[in-house]
């Protein structure tokens, strides 16, 4: 009887130790590159995979290059080329990182919280630290989150020929948007 | 001696052959930023497949099935594992629950509402333009994903 419930504790305990860490397939990155001159460099990608740990406060994502979708197909070869991405050599990118203010974020309470999130980005193979501002909006068991920030190409040594004539925009605008359930 | 009006005469091709190529530079310029991708349920499909036997594939030799089916347009036909819809995005997965390696399918938005009312277990064919699939280190899983997809049935 004992040696049961002791089995049933540890398997509760398991589950609750789990459940802080919530995972989801479908996050969306939308890649806005677009300049005066081009309104075509933009794409969307809604297949990324985000895991949030509510208790250690920590975040991450990954995504495949080449799910990213664009309107035109020519800017879609060349966002792969190794000029750009080089999809074939570089096939995701992640970040890893951590709420810095993760006292200030109470993900077992419904409301909208503004965090500082902290962590590397891997892309182009180099990896970089980055700091954005990051909204979290608890309802119940869901939790949506949302960060838009901007990558210098360079600092990944993105430089082609179209980053250089201005064709794309040199630090383009990355959106993300997940929703845990 | 010449003429100015021989000048002009002999200008008059130079300046008609240089406008013709202006706007055939133009025109190529107009193409190439309004071209855009054809509805995926009317691209004539590379490759018909069995959603698990897909998963498999990338298991098995990730780089191999990488190399076929990279920017491919493939049909796959299996049983839903998931639908997962967010604001604005609708997802349908095939997992291979005993190892929980998956394919996910991301649709055109003139598919979104019939995928949403698809529900697990149900047996569809999907049409998308294949992206490779990776290892998740989040995960801990092998992933294929599909772009500008479409629901076939």
């Amino acid at each position: 009887m004992k040696k049961n419930f002791l089995i049933a504790a540890l398997i509760l305990a398991g589950g609750s130790v789990f459940a802080q860490k919530k995972t989801t397939t479908s996050g969306t990155i939308i890649f806005d590159a677009t300049t005066s001159i081009n309104n075509v460099a933009k794409a969307e990608n809604k297949t990324v995979i985000a895991s949030l740990d509510t208790k250690a406060g920590t975040v991450a994502f990954e995504s495949s290059i080449k799910n990213f979708a664009f309107e035109n197909p020519k800017v879609q070869e060349h966002f792969n080329s190794p000029t750009w991405l080089d999809s074939d050599k570089f096939a995701t990118s992640a970040f890893k990182g951590k709420i810095a203010n993760a006292t200030q974020v109470n993900f077992s309470k419904d409301g909208t919280y503004t965090a500082d999130v902290e962590g590397e980005l891997s892309m182009h193979g180099v990896t970089k630290p980055i700091k954005t501002k990051a909204t979290f909006e608890v309802a119940g068991t869901t939790i949506k989150g949302k960060a838009d920030f901007n990558v210098n190409l360079e600092d990944y040594n993105i430089d082609g020929p179209s980053v250089g004539a201005g064709k794309i925009a040199k630090s383009p605008k990355i959106s993300i948007a997940v929703e845990f359930k | 001696m010449t003429t100015v009006s021989n000048k002009k005469s002999r200008l008059k091709p130079w300046l008609w052959a240089a406008g013709i190529l202006f706007i055939a530079g133009l025109a190529v310029v107009y193409y190439l930023f309004t071209l855009k991708f054809d509805d995926t349920s009317d691209v004539k499909a590379d490759f018909t497949v069995n959603a698990l036997s897909l998963i498999d594939e990338f298991a098995k030799d990730n780089k191999a099935a990488n190399l076929k089916y990279s920017e491919k347009i493939v049909t796959v036909n299996g049983r839903v594992s998931e639908i997962e819809a967010a604001d604005t995005t609708v997802n349908l997965k095939f997992t291979d629950t005993t190892t929980g390696n998956y394919a996910i399918f991301a649709f055109q938005q003139n598919d979104a509402t019939a995928v949403k009312a698809i529900k697990a277990g149900d047996s569809v064919t999907v049409k998308g333009s294949c992206s490779g699939g990776n290892f998740s280190e989040i995960l801990e899983t092998t992933y294929i994903t599909f772009k500008r997809s479409a629901l076939i049935k």
